[in-house]
């Protein structure tokens, strides 16, 4: 075998889950990682034992971690919206019937931390403890929520731009920010510079903020799926490349500034990003299993595990970053430690 | 290849009988499992099916082609039923009764997740036999759902005479003298004959053009029409590339749907070629059989059609 795999083998606990991993996250106490199924299964690791529930009767659409430290939130195609403990059981929060429950996202806080879920046109917007606050109306369906840094307020993907509300508010008219076509995933940057969806045209789109002026991300070969902001906010990491694409937001970037591009695959597309919490490091998942890690200061590449495993699909750090989630479409999962060990 | 699942577009005028034939097709004893995306949640018999609902969400792609709408809602359902573990045999998507079918067909085409996973088997339209004179008078969708048919069920022919079938018939030809015709009474068609028909791969619907109907009958609706060209000649792919690009970059508002099948110069399997509008597509399939003669042949649906330029342009594509 080939030495790609080796921090995988040294540093890796693995596990086959049966079935394609559609998502997978960390809570937000870091110890535990949830990996959600295409039969409706959740399975729960904490580097140790595996656990399995079912969790939805069709697939599990959508998956993230809880406002709380400890549990997950889950969607599916059965329009249910629940949280799981860590124990593996489920609570429903909201139930759509027929409405698949595509999107999900958390902001944690002691006080008043929040739950959002979108089903068509509409984004649910619930208190931590589950109770509903109120449904944001868009003109097309949601493809893609973010709440910002703060939780002070929450953007939406949707047909011909984005929409920015305040989550306390009770304003039934969002900021929208206009740009023709059909926008998929959302990121807002750490320091709420700007916003930026992925496009259906094999693009990223970008607003910043408060100004509004447009920004516009394109030469992907296939559609962005994953991306996200660095730590510091000072690059947006992105897939749809065959190597991790890192657009500069800082002195005047990106607009007519060259993107950098590390981790050249050999032909291999990224699918799924995930930027480290603390470090100016971003974990990048290919179509042909193999996940690396690049350190953008060091300007260094550490690969992971190699291919052959199928499409990753699940690629998640926790809180601290001293652990990495990975699961493919073939239903092969692991979590690497990469802390310090003496 | 990978299997791709096959889809198939169920159009139809309002009240031509979609959701009858949809009931039927879910209800009948095929052991078969589909997914069914539909927009009007109505009494579907829904027990080993998979019925999602969904708004009709059409948006322009940023691609410099003015035709070119999608349905994003599509896309995105597709991608989520292809999260399920348990596969299906196929994809219905039935449309509103106004719907223009472009947008479903060229869907297919467009995204690259949609086209990894699925394949476009076939657009059936259901026609209601009773009204169907006065839908076509008073409404341009209806005629272009029949343009756009692989397969068209001719519904409530209880309430017809066979004379007037006979002139709704020709009525359909005028139009699409391709489509294959099934004549159904409260949407009584055998499955078989809707679903899994390839009909994308045209090599059986075009072999079987009949010839007689190659003549002009002039009873044009709003010059919707079809044509068919043949050639004996092999062709020079390149010359058929730049020429039909041409076609469809300069009509392709015009032209509905292109379908071929063409013998390549020094190439023995068969070309399929199909577009909608201006979004073409095409692959090579099954070889020629040492029987076969062959032929190429194109057929074109859509308006304002000039057979004499097109039938030129087609042969000079010969190598």
């Amino acid at each position: 075998m080939s030495d790609f795999d080796a921090l995988l083998k040294a540093r890796g606990v693995t596990e086959n889950l049966g079935a394609n991993i559609t998502a997978g996250v960390f809570n937000r106490a870091g110890r535990h990682a949830a990996f959600a199924l295409g039969d409706g299964n959740l399975c729960l690791s904490d580097g140790h034992g595996w656990s399995r529930m079912k969790a939805h009767v069709g697939a599990i659409l959508a998956l993230a971690a809880d406002s709380t430290p400890n549990g997950f939130l889950s969607g599916g195609d059965d329009g249910k919206f629940q949280r799981i403990a860590i124990d593996g059981s489920p609570t429903e929060i909201a139930g759509f019937g027929m409405k698949w429950v595509e999107n999900i996202a958390s902001f944690a806080h002691p006080k008043s931390g929040l739950l959002a879920c979108t089903v068509g046109k509409f984004v649910h917007l619930f208190q931590a403890d589950g109770r509903k606050l109120r449904s944001l109306t868009h003109p097309s369906t949601v493809s893609g929520i973010a709440f910002d840094a703060k939780g002070k307020r929450i953007a939406a993907a949707h047909y011909n731009g984005a929409s920015l509300w305040f989550t306390a508010s009770t304003s039934e008219t969002p900021r929208v920010f206009e740009w023709k076509g059909s926008h998929l995933g959302i990121a807002i940057h750490p320091l709420g510079e700007a916003i930026v969806t992925a496009m259906q045209e094999n693009a990223l789109h970008g607003w910043t903020l408060p100004e509004g002026k447009h920004m516009r991300m394109s030469g992907y070969p296939s559609k962005t799926e994953s991306f996200g902001f660095t730590k510091s906010g000072k690059y947006l990491a992105t897939g749809g490349a065959d190597a991790i694409v890192l657009w500069p937001f800082f002195g005047g970037g990106p607009m007519g500034k060259p993107p950098l591009e590390l981790g050249m695959s050999d032909g291999a597309f990224i699918k799924r990003i995930a930027c480290h919490p603390e470090f100016e490091v971003v974990a990048a998942g290919f179509d042909d299993g193999s996940v690396i890690v690049a350190d953008i200061m060091k300007d260094k590449i550490l690969p992971v595990c190699g291919p052959g495993r199928g499409t990753i699909t699940a690629l998640a750090w926790n809180a601290s970053g001293s652990h990495l989630a990975l699961g493919t479409e073939g239903g092969f999962a692991a979590l690497v430690d990469f802390s310090k060990q003496s | 290849m990978p299997d791709l699942i096959p889809v198939t577009i169920l159009t139809g005028y309002l009240g031509a009988g979609k959701t009858t034939l949809l009931n039927r097709i879910l209800t009948e004893q095929h052991g078969k499992k589909y997914a069914v995306i539909i927009n009007e949640f109505g009494e579907l018999g829904v027990d080993n099916d998979l019925v999602v609902d969904s708004d009709e969400e059409v948006f322009e792609m940023n691609n410099g082609c003015i035709c070119c709408t999608v349905r994003g809602d599509l896309i995105r359902i597709i991608g989520g039923l292809m999260k399920r573990t348990q596969k299906f045999d196929g994809i219905i998507v039935e449309t509103t009764g106004l719907a223009n079918p472009a947008p479903v067909a060229q869907t297919f085409f467009v995204d690259e997740d949609v086209k990894a996973k699925t394949r476009l088997d076939a657009i059936v339209t259901v026609v209601d036999a009773k009204h169907l004179q006065a839908r076509l008078a008073d409404s341009p969708e209806a005629a272009d759902q029949i343009a756009f048919a692989d397969v068209i069920v001719l519904n409530k022919l209880d309430l017809v005479t066979p004379e007037e079938l006979a002139a709704i018939e020709v009525l359909i030809r005028n139009i699409n003298r391709y489509a294959e015709i099934h004549h159904a009474t409260r949407g009584n068609v055998d499955v078989t004959k809707l679903l899994g028909l390839n009909a994308f791969d045209l090599g059986r619907v075009l072999e079987s053009v009949p010839d007689f109907l190659e003549e002009d009958s002039h009873t044009h609706n709003e010059h919707l029409n079809s044509i068919s060209l043949a050639l004996d000649a092999p062709l020079d792919p390149e010359k058929f590339n730049a020429w039909i690009g041409h076609i469809l970059q300069s009509q392709g508002q015009n032209i509905l749907r292109t379908k071929g099948i063409l013998s390549y110069k020094n190439e023995d399997r068969r070309f399929a070629f199909q577009a909608v509008h201006m979004i073409a597509d095409g692959d090579f399939v099954a070889p020629w059989k040492a029987s076969d003669k062959r032929t190429s042949r194109i057929v074109f649906i859509g308006r304002d059609l000039n057979r004499p330029q097109l039938r030129r342009g087609f042969e000079s594509c010969a190598a």
